[in-house]
């Protein structure tokens, strides 16, 4: 077995430097706006080659979840979950749900991204948004 | 707009494979009978045999994803006119494609693979397809690998919104396990419950041991030839009667087809065109032959060709039944889950036989049409074969 690795192409460079920084940048269309996931060279929704790193608002809705019962790397020792999110600004981008999860189906729960230290790199994760007695009224 | 140009222009005029459930005995034992290409010669020499053609025949060459062209045309001692690389179902559509512009008349697809004795690994570091496919290795850094996690994921948001149970997609592995043991050449032949189902451990959860595909060494070889030149030889030929495929590859890495469409509107458009080709509809197929690489692509194509309504499946396959016992028998040899992982090949022979009659025990009555369908990675392919 080995650890997990990041996959790093010419475009993935400057995501995982803001990851580092522990705020995640995503590319944003000059053109059109949207961002897109993974980084890439052009804007799939309009092919605009122009673009701007912009920091995400970590807020998002999940997808949907799994729970690995196998191990398949030394630094994901079996049982862990991972989670498909939505983010507020649109992709879906996978991450690790930390801390206690839902009882019941996870989907449509919302989460705020945040940055762990995970074997030598900074990555994201995501706990759940609890709306708790003080926020209840701010939220509804 | 439907095109219909393919429609019977080829059929399969001779089907081979190698001996899966002894090679894995051997393998398991720590022998290694064959590399890819060996597989892949027996394959291809049992497939002659079958059609009842010789070597001279043959001047189109398509080969698997597993092994190089040249290397194969090489070892099997083929010049041929054309030929290509292609994974099964695009490999039959590709050989259609090739006779009806001239290029070639008789067409061999060869298939060898030494996966489970090369030990080839579809999750963790290093997963196979990884230079293809990005999704199979770009969320790694959070644990998520394996094919079949990327199927889980993708049915546990389909088991929330629609209601579908474990113990009902149990019945995919039940039911292939049934025509397994109908089939002596299938790795896995003893029969399970729903019950067995249920309490397999998870590998990645919603999915059981079960759902998975077995991993092992083989081959399979396919003789396609122009509809006319198939008449001529040894076995009575099965045409080709419909192709199709639809591909949703936006959003491919971060899950968006997967996730948001369960690849059904690419399902949608591939029946369209391969029952508009064929001229027939859903309800006179006797099999369906599915790429099941995972179990739970059976309930999402029986939604998305259309055999049942959108959200009904997993009463359709506990009521109406997918089994030979009753119902719509779909993987009739067992496919990837209980006869051998040939990464759909084994389908399309499975395909040919019914058609032929040659089933044995798990021969499906008065067979006419049997569709194929697989949904991996973006790519929705059909074939209908047919008397
Ligand atoms: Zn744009």
């Amino acid at each position: 077995m080995a650890t997990s690795q990041r996959v790093m192409t010419h475009f993935d460079k400057p995501m995982w430097a803001s990851i580092e920084r522990g705020r995640l940048e995503l590319q944003a269309c000059l053109d059109c706006g949207q961002f897109r996931y993974p980084p890439g060279p052009a804007c799939p929704h309009c092919l605009s080659m122009q673009a701007e790193w912009r920091a995400v608002s970590g807020r998002a809705t999940i997808l949907s979840w799994v729970v690995f019962h196998k191990t398949y790397f030394d630094d994901h020792p079996a049982p862990y979950n991972a989670i498909a999110v939505r983010l507020e600004e649109g992709p879906i981008v996978v991450t690790t749900l930390a801390g206690e999860p839902p009882r019941g189906s996870w989907i449509g729960k919302e989460v705020e991204f945040c940055y762990e230290l995970h074997a030598g790199r900074m990555q994201h994760k995501a706990r759940l948004r609890h709306v708790g007695p003080l926020q209840a009224g701010a939220a509804a | 707009m439907i095109r219909e140009d393919l429609h019977k222009v080829a059929a399969v005029a001779g089907v081979g494979h190698t001996d899966w459930v002894g090679d894995h005995l051997r393998v398991r034992a720590g022998e290694k009978p064959q590399d890819s290409y060996g597989y892949g010669a027996i394959a291809f020499k049992a497939a002659l045999a079958d059609a009842g053609i010789d070597r001279s025949d043959i001047d189109g060459l398509i080969v698997g994803p597993t092994t190089a062209y040249e290397r194969v045309a090489e070892v099997l001692g083929l010049d041929v006119r054309w030929g290509g690389e292609a994974d099964a179902m695009l490999g039959v559509i590709q050989a259609c494609m090739a006779i009806k512009s001239g290029m070639a008349e008789v067409v061999a697809l060869v298939y060898g693979n030494d996966q489970r004795s090369a030990a080839v690994n579809y999750g963790g570091a290093n997963a196979q397809g990884g230079g293809a496919f990005l999704a199979y290795v770009y969320h790694a850094p959070w644990g998520f690998t394996s094919q079949g996690a990327l199927y889980a994921m993708m049915f546990r948001r389909y088991m929330e919104l629609s209601g579908l149970t474990e113990a009902e997609l149990g019945e995919v592995a039940v039911a292939q396990r049934l025509a397994s043991s109908r089939n002596p050449n299938a790795l896995m032949r003893k029969r399970i419950t729903v019950e067995d189902y249920l309490s397999s451990p998870y590998i990645c959860e919603p999915l059981h041991l079960f759902d998975y595909c077995l991993i092992n060494d083989g081959g399979v070889a396919l003789i396609v030839a122009e509809a006319s030149r198939a008449r001529k030889m040894s076995k009575t030929p099965v045409m080709i009667h419909g192709v199709a495929r639809s591909d949703l590859n936006r959003g491919a890495t971060s899950l968006e087809p997967r996730l948001v469409d369960f690849y059904r509107s690419a399902q949608q458009r591939a029946a369209e065109q391969v029952f508009g080709m064929a001229g027939i509809e859903p309800d006179d197929v006797s099999s369906l032959q599915i790429y099941d690489s995972f179990s739970c692509h059976i309930p999402l194509a029986l939604e998305g060709y259309g055999y049942c309504k959108p959200g009904e499946v997993g009463r359709f396959m506990r009521e109406h039944g997918i089994s030979l016992a009753k119902g719509l028998p779909i993987n009739t040899s067992g496919g990837h889950l209980s006869e051998s992982y040939m990464q759909g090949w084994n389908h399309q022979i499975e395909a040919v036989r019914q058609v032929r009659g040659e089933g044995g025990d798990r021969q499906v009555p008065d067979c006419r049409f049997v569709h194929y369908s697989s949904d991996v990675a973006g790519k929705a392919v059909s074939i209908m074969y047919g008397r």
